[in-house]
């Protein structure tokens, strides 16, 4: 189990190159994206359906006036008995006496000098006789002064006379259009106000519907590096209801595995212990005697022995911190006590220095196995002195760790040979018996759980061998 | 001095009764746990070989047992679990001594030598009464530096009284440490390998208590 947990994406990381194409390709950029997307597209057409709405509402409203105003003057009209058109009573309005004003009346009569209001002063609509037309029409069409004018045209035959007057009524549209511009101004405004405030909430939204997703991760990298057993969102009860069936699975199968590691490792501890006893029968047949076959014999068993302690241990090495964690002292006290007791006579003065309630991160049995194997060893060759030093390091640490020192007075080891202690099979000693797969194991475990195993000099005079592994 | 072995590997336990015997020791031989729980608590032995995985009950279990209900023989556990926690584990229940298989034979009956001696109290390997002087590391007696050939239950009977020097040891006491569970009990026998004892070391260390059996001390030359 390594320290450094792959990164599951969920948001971008915005310091790597490629990021921003990364983000779009991760869940939250997906759903931020195709949801302004959406949004921009929802809040554009209903800026262009109610910018043309009120367009129309606009134009319609200065149809109808003009309209009237068309009746109005079809009303006024008349046709004098000389044959002469004219108005009856004068279009009381200003509008239409201000040059330029933007309000125009035109009568015309094919082939006469078309009648106008004073506003359109120098200027004439085009009356376009082309074409006869009793129905009233609307139309844009330039206007005097670069103006552009809506009209509203008619063919009128007067009762009077059976001649057809063209009647024209425009109005300058530049001050209906800035209207519809500045309503189109204001609306389109609005809408981007809405469209980036929407952004925003959407950022927010996605963030916070991605949360759990993102505490998933961080359950996971825990569980990886060995700080949790499982997820512990589950726990909490934090998970929404739709996530907790992933997080559930996740957790069996994190159960499971742990239950197939499990499964394994207890088959091949039954295995080696299997091998044991019949290793022992063999071992203490041959022993003693002398000829070819039964040398050869306690040979193949040793390393019969060798390579099942080697792998039991190994099977052995559980990794992974979890729950509770291992109150340290009372252990080490165990572990010096059964030390003791296994290296029989020899009187041995030992000095167990902890505090209490300090823990291991860890399991029980790798804890005992590292230092069991550590304190016999020092036991050994301790004249009869054995000290052990436990303290909790905490800072400027990725995760609290436990400094653990055991020392003692025998010979020691000199520098250049300490590396070689970690050798699997490698032993110094001939004499003292032992396998020499103490250290090696011990580092295996420290390795598992991303502590260390350090040689040195010790205050007493013979080895001190300085472990860290993560506290709880 | 009697051995109980609790082992469920028939040659195994064979191995180590012969090398038993070869050393000078009575043994028994339980197959199983519940014969093994039987034995140690009705017999009286001087130390008792336990396997830890065993038919019916497992090791850790007789010896608890044993120990709630006040044996205090001494236990050697011979095992093929050799981690440190069941090391632990084990002497926490109530073991005096670990042994992890394989094993070689002179480190199992070494160990078992000391746990008998410092069962007795006694601190050292080599046992001296006056001028007696039993090694228990290979089984010689000598007197004032002669040795002194003894058969193999003469043996058992004088270490069994060295070990425990200066305490009354009943006849039935002595039978039952020097001899297995099947042989037939007569304690005549023993008042016949006492006197040939005393016979064999010419020095008075073996005296009778009257009605309660004997005692092994020495009180001087004129005693």
């Amino acid at each position: 189990m390594t320290q450094s947990g792959g990164d599951i994406n969920v948001t971008a990381n915005r310091e790597q190159p490629g990021s921003i194409s990364r983000f779009l390709a991760s869940l939250a950029g997906r759903l931020l994206l195709s949801a302004i997307l959406w949004s921009s597209v929802a809040l554009v057409v209903g800026g262009v359906v109610l910018s043309f709405a009120f367009r129309s509402y606009v134009l319609s409203d200065v149809d109808k006036r003009l309209e009237i105003l068309l009746d109005t003057l079809v009303g006024i009209s008349e046709v004098s008995p000389e044959g002469e058109f004219r108005l009856n009573q004068s279009l009381a309005d200003q509008r239409f006496m201000t040059p330029y004003s933007g309000w125009y009346w035109q009568v015309s009569e094919a082939g006469q000098e078309p009648e106008r209001s004073r506003s359109l002063w120098d200027f004439a609509l085009d009356p376009g006789h082309q074409n006869r037309n009793f129905s009233l029409r609307y139309s844009i069409t330039p206007g005097p002064d670069g103006q552009t004018l809506r009209q509203a045209e008619h063919d009128i035959i007067l009762p009077e006379a059976e001649r057809v007057f063209h009647y024209q009524v425009a109005t300058d549209m530049a001050e209906v259009q800035a209207a519809i511009d500045r309503f189109n101004w204001l609306l389109f405004s609005a809408l981007a106000l809405i469209l980036v405030t929407v952004s925003l909430a959407l950022v927010l939204q996605v963030s916070y519907g991605l949360r759990p997703l993102r505490q998933i991760k961080r359950d996971l990298s825990d569980v990886r590096a060995g700080r949790s057993a499982h997820l512990r969102s589950a726990d909490e009860g934090k998970m929404p209801e739709d996530l907790r069936p992933l997080v559930d699975e996740i957790n069996g199968l994190i159960n499971q595995n742990d239950k197939l590691v499990d499964r394994a490792r207890t088959h091949v501890g039954n295995l080696a212990h299997a091998l044991k006893t019949p290793l022992s029968i063999i071992q203490n047949e041959v022993d003693g005697k002398s000829d070819k076959g039964a040398e050869l014999i306690a040979r193949q068993a040793k390393d019969i022995r060798v390579h099942v302690d080697h792998h039991l241990k190994r099977a052995r090495i559980a990794g992974g911190g979890t729950g509770p964690g291992l109150e340290v002292k009372t252990r080490v006290e165990k572990l010096v006590k059964a030390v003791k007791v296994i290296a029989g006579d020899k009187k041995l003065q030992t000095n167990i220095e902890c505090l209490e309630g300090v823990s291991f991160d860890g399991e029980k049995q790798d804890f005992d196995e590292l230092l069991g194997n550590i304190i016999e060893n020092a036991a050994k060759w301790a004249e009869s002195k054995l000290s052990i030093n436990i303290i909790r390091l905490e800072e400027g640490l990725r995760r609290p760790m436990l400094e653990i020192k055991v020392e003692d007075d025998g010979p020691g080891v000199p520098d250049e040979e300490r590396e070689a202690l970690f050798n699997r099979g490698t032993r110094l000693d001939e004499q003292v018996p032992g396998t020499g797969l103490g250290l090696a194991i011990v580092r295996d475990i420290a390795d598992m759980y991303g502590g260390s195993v350090a040689l040195s000099t010790a205050g007493l005079g013979g080895l001190a061998v300085t472990i860290l592994l993560p506290a709880k | 001095m009697r051995i109980l072995i609790v082992e469920d590997d028939a040659t195994l336990a064979g191995q180590i009764a012969d090398n038993l015997k070869d050393a000078g020791y009575t043994y028994d031989i339980a197959p199983d746990g519940e014969e093994g729980h039987f034995l140690g608590d009705t017999e009286p032995y001087d130390a008792v070989i336990l396997d830890l995985g065993l038919p019916i009950m497992d090791g850790a279990s007789i010896l608890k047992k044993w120990r709630a209900d006040g044996r205090e023989m001494p236990v050697l556990i011979l095992t093929a679990r050799d981690s440190w926690t069941d090391k632990v584990e084990g002497l926490d229940a109530g073991a005096d001594d670990y042994l992890a298989k394989p094993f070689v034979v002179e480190e199992l009956l070494a160990r078992l030598r000391a746990l008998i001696r410092r069962s007795a109290g006694q601190t050292s390997p080599v046992l001296e009464v006056g001028p007696v002087r039993l090694d228990t590391r290979n089984s010689r007696v000598s007197v004032d530096g002669a040795p002194v050939k003894l058969t193999a239950q003469e043996f058992k009977l004088l270490s069994y009284l060295m070990h425990h020097e200066g305490k009354v040891i009943s006849r039935t006491e002595l039978t039952e440490h020097i001899y297995d569970q099947d042989f037939d009990k007569d304690s005549n026998t023993i008042e016949v390998f006492v006197n040939r004892i005393r016979k064999k070391l010419g020095v008075p260390v073996i005296q009778t208590v009257r009605g309660l059996g004997y005692r092994l001390e020495w009180g001087g030359e004129a005693a």
